[in-house]
């Protein structure tokens, strides 16, 4: 058993070996094959790592499940023994005991049947003793011969008595002194009895009493009989039952004589007996004999021999074996069979008669075999006892129990053997153990099998599970490593783009400071721009880098400032329109006008949402046009179907508006499976993307984090027709319910009269519908031969009195009053003019016509020439936008018109200044001391080129939010026709000359930059107090010096200290407008003075810039100031140009009307 | 008048001669610029407080590095002073020195130090005279009349 399991488990091994170096080999290729298509060093290292892990892995399974298996199959294994061994060894032990009892009791039987017999017979042979002898002594003085024959006649009939009396007798015989022989004997094989005697004749009675006299001396042997030869016997035949005389006496030869025991079987005068063979009976005879004496003289007067059959030990011994089945025999000591359980002949026949036979030579093939057996076990030494149990004697083919008992008689010691086949005690018994044997072993190896099956299959789920694990573990691994080179990534762009961005603010400055310069050819002035332009971009690009990181590294804080959304917006569509011009495309912006005007948030941020959206717009889209949709929440909610479901609630909670905007282009579109991924970083919709237009992928990433950390959010919706419809709401703060101006009620009393003559067919059907909206008529014409149509139609230009009428399109009759009372406004595209010839004069001229009539408005190109617009204005066309032309342009043009209009009313032909400052109403502070002062100087056209260059240059938007060009539109007036001549000096000079006047005022303007800014200068070395106090001073600034930190911090506190309530301190400015700090000073440095200042700040809404001075150029110093709350940082020695358009970005990040209560 | 013309021709070589030399930079440009009409005496003024301020930092810096146990601390704080003044004033090649100076105050380089505090000290003396050169020849031109020319 045990060989056999680990024959067994040495076969699983080595079939676990055989699978296991199977799957190596196909993983083996099948990671080849991948590394094939890879092709990538750096996965091929891992795989081989994983590889590595992987076969480490199953060897470990493996060896456990071996271990398993075999630990299975030991316990399975003694198991089945233990169970083999326990069932059959109790019940073969008890059915041995069994069996032993059975065969004791089988043996025992014919043994007691013998000694039955050996005892009746003895008895039988002492009776007939006792009887003869009384007989003889009562009739030994028998004197004669007829005497003597009654004593005969009386020994008959006793002898007969006894013989009657027992069946079982063979012959009674009894043999007188004188020779005389009685005998009676029973012929077993006719069942016939017999009376058997001699001749009396030829035995005297003298002879008789001559024996018995001399027989004292002589004795008498069988010679006697021998010589007697001669004499007759006779035999009669007897009625078995009575004894009578039945048949005639017939005399037989001698040689048919029973046996007639004689003197010579009683040689000793003792009774004896031993086993005879006779011719009557083929079974042995067991015969007795016993001397009969005189009592008187004690001699030996007759012999009596009895002689029994043994045949009936042998039929017991039949019906034993019959009914038990096997063999039994009984033999004398030397061997000599007695009696068998078989029916073959006990006798042999020899020459000299019946002979005994030996066991060994007996007919019986069992019995031969097994005295054979017997013989050769123990040979001719036979045991003590001769008691021999032998289990398992192998006799021809079968297993045989062999047991013989020794029956020790007297003179006639015997042997029983029994010879039982063990087929017929364990014979079920074998069969069932080689069953249960079987059954045992097939069911452990079934089990052990299933076990095995079980063990594999579970295993194997537990690799597996571990080769996930592992699996899971090293992707788990790799992706910290992602997540960390991530983070290595995000801040090495932050820290480069930061490092890269002073540089570049360096280059761009000094750029300005070129540009400005007036000694530059024309071609250096152009590249010189160009420089610019691009650093413009790179700087942007940065920017974005550094905004990203700022935001994935959650650094992104958004300010809360308010602005006003329109105008920022506006200024963006000024901005790209720019560029549209260039692609023709149309850019429009279509704000609704329920939006509300200031609203709070970080409007540098809100425009790089929208400049993001609108450049990539300007990417894809090569023709039609670009619709920047705006409007709130609350009039929309309905119409707009709301994309973004939203409760109501939360859109007015906390003041705050939720603003949704459009943009909407018709270019190439994005496909709708990528509406989601455009939004991730480096993601473009197409990869030739980059190729065709250029760019990261960064600007929708930044969009997406901006709008969301707005609280808004922003996808790809489904639009009719090609392009891309993106949509986005911001959730900004109100600062108060100002309610949204009305135009309709402000318009519907002048009576306007708008004549929409444009090439943007999307703009002007905007426009004239919103102006249909506030109740002003409006005509479109979207080329020349319209135009002069509608104005034909309009005013009958055949005739230029005032009593003309015409009907509007509504076929009103327009009365002369109400012709009088309306204004009319005609805007003309100055690309519906033919400029490439001359004829665009021609049309001018068809205009004039209606200049006395109606106020013409301009919509310039960026592009127009000066030529036209001196035209224009000589022609006393002065109002002049630039494109696009959208809504609050309009609104100036509509409020100029009744301006111009009331006042002509009023005071006929007046000048109307006036009318500048409501244009400026809106500019920012600066321009609008331009104005003032090209107002003073008389030149009062101020080329919008120029203008926007120099709102460009001058670093205040520059810095701040470089992706926002303001184009500051500039409605040009010139009331007086008169002062013409008086107009700029451009008219005289060329474009260059034009230039460095302007730049002469703009460093005019750089050197005041810093009016009315309150600067703390916290220094301690005197020489640089002194040189940067000169410095501030000169550009216009109060400055204050402190000498170290501790007292900038007081100076900074006391005023606020000075018994104000906290409330009073939230609303009074702060004494300074920025504080510039000396990193290293005495008493204390400038990082502890800008934390003491910013934990006071704590809980205000005040934040007072700090700029960090320092001599120290390292960024590690850069990081420390900006980490302790500083917003800028200069080295020493300051550079002018740096420090003012430092100070300016930070100033302009508080309140504007701050700056503009101390401008005033 | 050709005396003026002379002396303000002499002047701007010795500018562009100390320019050049690297004893000057823009920084004393910008300084120039500075000074208008209502602050006459900037330079000067400016100047005369970085002589004297400069002196009691080199004399502070001698004390400093003379003692026993030598606080490189404070040295590098009078160390960078000393630079933070001089390259607000322009002195280039006293500041690299200083820039040094600082950098073995920082490895804490005692022999380093002391040799810089001699090169620091020779540096100022040659700044100071050229400077002071330079204003007597200001000054020159002011008397004869002429007016102090700008150079670039």
């Amino acid at each position: 058993m045990h060989l056999c399991n680990t024959m067994a488990a040495s076969f699983i091994k080595q079939v676990f070996i055989k699978i296991h170096s199977a799957v190596n080999s196909w993983e083996r290729s099948h990671s080849r094959c991948r590394r094939r298509g890879l092709h990538r060093d750096v996965e091929q290292d891992d795989l081989q790592h994983n590889n590595a892990n992987c076969l480490s892995s199953y060897y470990s399974v493996f060896v456990a499940r071996l271990a398993i298996m075999v630990m299975l199959a030991i316990l399975i294994g003694l198991l089945t023994i233990l169970t083999w061994h326990f069932t059959r060894l109790y019940t073969r032990a008890s059915l041995n005991a069994l069996a032993y009892g059975l065969r004791y009791e089988l043996l025992q039987r014919p043994v007691l049947r013998m000694w039955s017999i050996l005892n009746s017979t003895v008895e039988i042979t002492t009776a007939q003793v006792k009887l003869s002898e009384f007989v003889i002594r009562k009739y030994n003085k028998a004197e004669n011969q007829a005497e003597q024959v009654e004593v005969y006649a009386i020994m008959r009939e006793v002898t007969w008595a006894l013989f009657a009396s027992h069946r079982a007798l063979n012959s009674i015989t009894i043999k007188y002194k004188n020779g005389f022989v009685q005998a009676f004997h029973r012929d077993p094989r006719d069942n016939s009895t017999y009376y058997i005697y001699n001749d009396l004749t030829n035995y005297t009675m003298a002879g008789l009493y001559d024996v018995n006299t001399s027989s004292s001396h002589h004795g008498w042997n069988d010679q006697t009989i021998h010589s007697n030869i001669s004499a007759v016997w006779y035999r009669e035949p007897l009625d078995p039952d009575t004894g009578e005389k039945i048949g005639k006496q017939k005399a037989i030869p001698p040689d048919e004589l029973i046996n007639i025991a004689g003197i010579s079987q009683v040689p000793y005068g003792a009774a004896s007996w031993h086993v005879a063979v006779s011719k009557f009976t083929n079974s042995p005879l067991l015969s007795a004999a016993m001397p009969v004496r005189d009592a008187a003289q004690g001699s030996i007067v007759a012999v009596v021999g009895v002689t029994t059959s043994l045949y009936s030990v042998g039929q017991l011994m039949k019906e034993l074996v019959e009914f038990h089945s096997g063999h039994i025999y009984l033999t004398s000591q030397e061997g000599w069979l007695l009696a068998t359980s078989s029916t073959t002949p006990l006798l042999r026949n020899s020459t000299s008669g019946p002979n005994l036979m030996m066991a060994v030579d007996s007919q019986d093939p069992v019995i031969q075999a097994g005295a054979k057996w017997l013989l050769k076990a123990y040979g001719k030494k036979p045991p003590p006892n001769h008691e021999v149990h032998i289990e398992k004697a192998k006799l021809g083919n079968k297993l045989y129990y062999i047991d013989s008992f020794f029956l020790n008689l007297k003179r006639l010691p015997m042997v029983g053997v029994l010879i039982v086949p063990r087929k017929y005690i364990m014979g079920k018994v074998d069969e069932r153990a080689f069953k249960t044997l079987m059954i045992l072993i097939s069911a452990s190896v079934c089990i052990l099998v299933i076990g095995c099956v079980c063990i594999f299959v579970l295993t194997n789920g537990v690799s597996k599970e571990m080769k996930l694990r592992a699996e899971l573990i090293s992707h788990l691994d790799a992706r910290r490593k992602a997540e960390a080179s991530s983070n290595y990534k995000s801040q090495f762009l932050a820290n480069m783009s930061h490092e890269l961005r002073t540089p570049m603010a360096a280059v761009i400055g000094l750029l300005d400071i070129l540009i400005s310069d007036e000694c530059l050819t024309n071609e250096q002035y152009a590249t010189v721009s160009q420089i610019r332009r691009c650093s413009t971009a790179l700087l942007r690009l940065l920017n974005n880098i550094l905004d990203i990181s700022k935001v994935e590294s959650g650094k992104l804080v958004l300010e809360e400032a308010e602005f006003d959304m329109g105008r920022e917006l506006e200024g963006l569509v000024d901005m790209f329109s720019v560029q549209c011009k260039n692609h023709n495309v149309e850019t429009v912006i279509d704000l609704s006008d329920d939006m509300p005007k200031v609203v709070q948030g970080d409007s540098a941020r809100v425009v790089q949402i929208f400049a993001n959206l609108i450049s990539n717009s300007i990417k894809f889209t090569t023709s039609g046009y670009i619709i920047l949709r705006g409007w709130c929440e609350d009039s929309h909610s309905f119409i707009e179907n709301g994309n973004f479901l939203l409760e109501k609630s939360s859109c007015k909670k906390d003041n705050k508006v939720i603003l949704w905007f459009e943009v909407d282009d018709t270019g190439c579109g994005i496909d709708p499976s990528k509406w989601e991924s455009v939004f991730e970083s480096f993601e473009q919709a197409d990869p030739s993307t980059t190729r065709l237009h250029g760019g990261t992928g960064l600007g929708l990433c930044i969009v997406r984090t901006l709008v969301n950390k707005m609280g808004g959010e922003i996808r790809v919706v489904k639009k009719n027709g090609p392009g891309t419809l993106m949509q986005l709401y911001l959730l900004l703060g109100t600062p108060v319910d100002t309610p949204p101006e009305n135009y309709k009620l402000k318009y519907a009393d002048h009576n306007l009269k708008v004549v929409l003559a444009l090439n943007g067919s999307m703009g002007r059907m905007i426009l004239s519908k919103w102006l249909f909206k506030i109740g002003v008529h409006a005509w479109d014409a979207c080329e020349w031969n319209e135009l002069t149509h509608i104005l034909q139609y309009l005013f009958i230009p055949s005739r230029y009195t005032q009593n003309l009428t015409f009907e509007c399109s509504k076929d009103e009759p327009i009365t002369k009053q109400e012709i009088e009372a309306s204004v009319f406004i005609i805007v003309v595209d100055i690309g519906l003019l033919n400029l490439s010839t001359d004829i665009w004069k021609e049309q001018l001229n068809f205009l004039d016509i209606f200049n006395k009539r109606a106020k013409f408005a301009w919509v310039l190109n960026h592009d127009t020439s000066n030529t036209i617009k001196m035209e224009l204005r000589n022609r006393g066309h002065l109002l002049m936008v630039n494109e696009p032309l959208y809504k609050s342009k309009l609104v100036q043009i509509m409020e100029a018109a009744i301006k111009e209009k009331t006042i002509s009313l009023r005071h006929g032909d007046t000048d109307t200044h006036e009318l500048l400052e409501i244009d400026n109403v809106h500019s920012d502070p600066e321009s609008s001391n331009d104005s003032e002062k090209s107002l003073n100087s008389n030149s009062t056209g101020i080329v919008q080129v120029e203008e926007t260059r120099r709102v460009v240059s001058s670093s205040r938007y520059g810095i701040v939010s470089n992706c926002f060009l303001e184009l500051t539109e500039v409605c040009s007036e010139r009331n007086k026709p008169g002062a013409n001549e008086a107009f700029p000096v451009a008219i005289n000079n060329d474009n260059a000359r034009e230039k460095r006047v302007q730049y002469a005022e703009k460093t005019v303007n750089v050197q005041k930059s810093l009016e009315g800014v309150r600067i703390l200068l916290a220094e301690d070395t005197p020489i640089l107090q002194r040189v940067a106090t000169i410095m501030l001073e000169k550009m216009g600034a109060t400055v204050a010096v402190v000498g170290d930190g501790l007292q900038a911090v007081e100076a900074l506190q006391s005023p606020l200290e000075d018994g104000m309530t906290a409330q009073q301190q939230m609303r009074d400015p702060p004494p300074y407008d920025l504080i510039l700090m000396d990193c290293q000073m005495p008493k204390m440095d400038g990082y502890e003075a800008t934390k003491a200042i910013r934990r006071a700040e704590m809980g205000t809404d005040l934040h007072i810039p700090i700029v960090a001075l320092t001599a120290h150029a390292m960024s590690s110093d850069e990081a420390k100031c900006l980490e302790v709350g500083m917003d800028a940082y200069l080295t020493k020695p300051i550079d002018c140009k740096l420090m003012v358009s430092t100070i300016l970005s930070l100033t302009k990040l508080q309140p504007n009307s701050h700056i503009i209560k101390s401008t005033e | 008048m050709s005396s003026v013309l002379q002396l303000q021709r002499q002047f701007i070589d010795y500018t562009t001669s100390l320019h050049n030399e690297g004893y000057l930079d823009n920084q004393f440009t910008e300084l120039q610029k500075l000074q208008d009409e209502s602050n006459p005496d900037f330079v000067t003024e400016v100047v005369s407080m970085y002589f004297e301020d400069s002196d009691k930092l080199l004399n502070n810096l001698t004390t400093a590095l003379q003692q026993r146990n030598v606080d490189y601390k404070q040295v590098d704080a009078h160390a960078h002073q000393f630079k933070g003044s001089s390259s607000s004033i322009g002195a280039k090649r006293v500041t690299n020195v200083c820039a040094h100076f600082k950098g073995f105050c920082e490895a804490k380089n005692l022999d380093g130090c002391l040799r810089c505090l001699q090169q620091v000290k020779q540096e100022y003396i040659f700044f100071r005279n050229k400077l002071e050169a330079l204003f007597r020849l200001e000054q020159q031109i002011l008397q004869a009349g002429g007016s102090v020319p700008m150079v670039e």
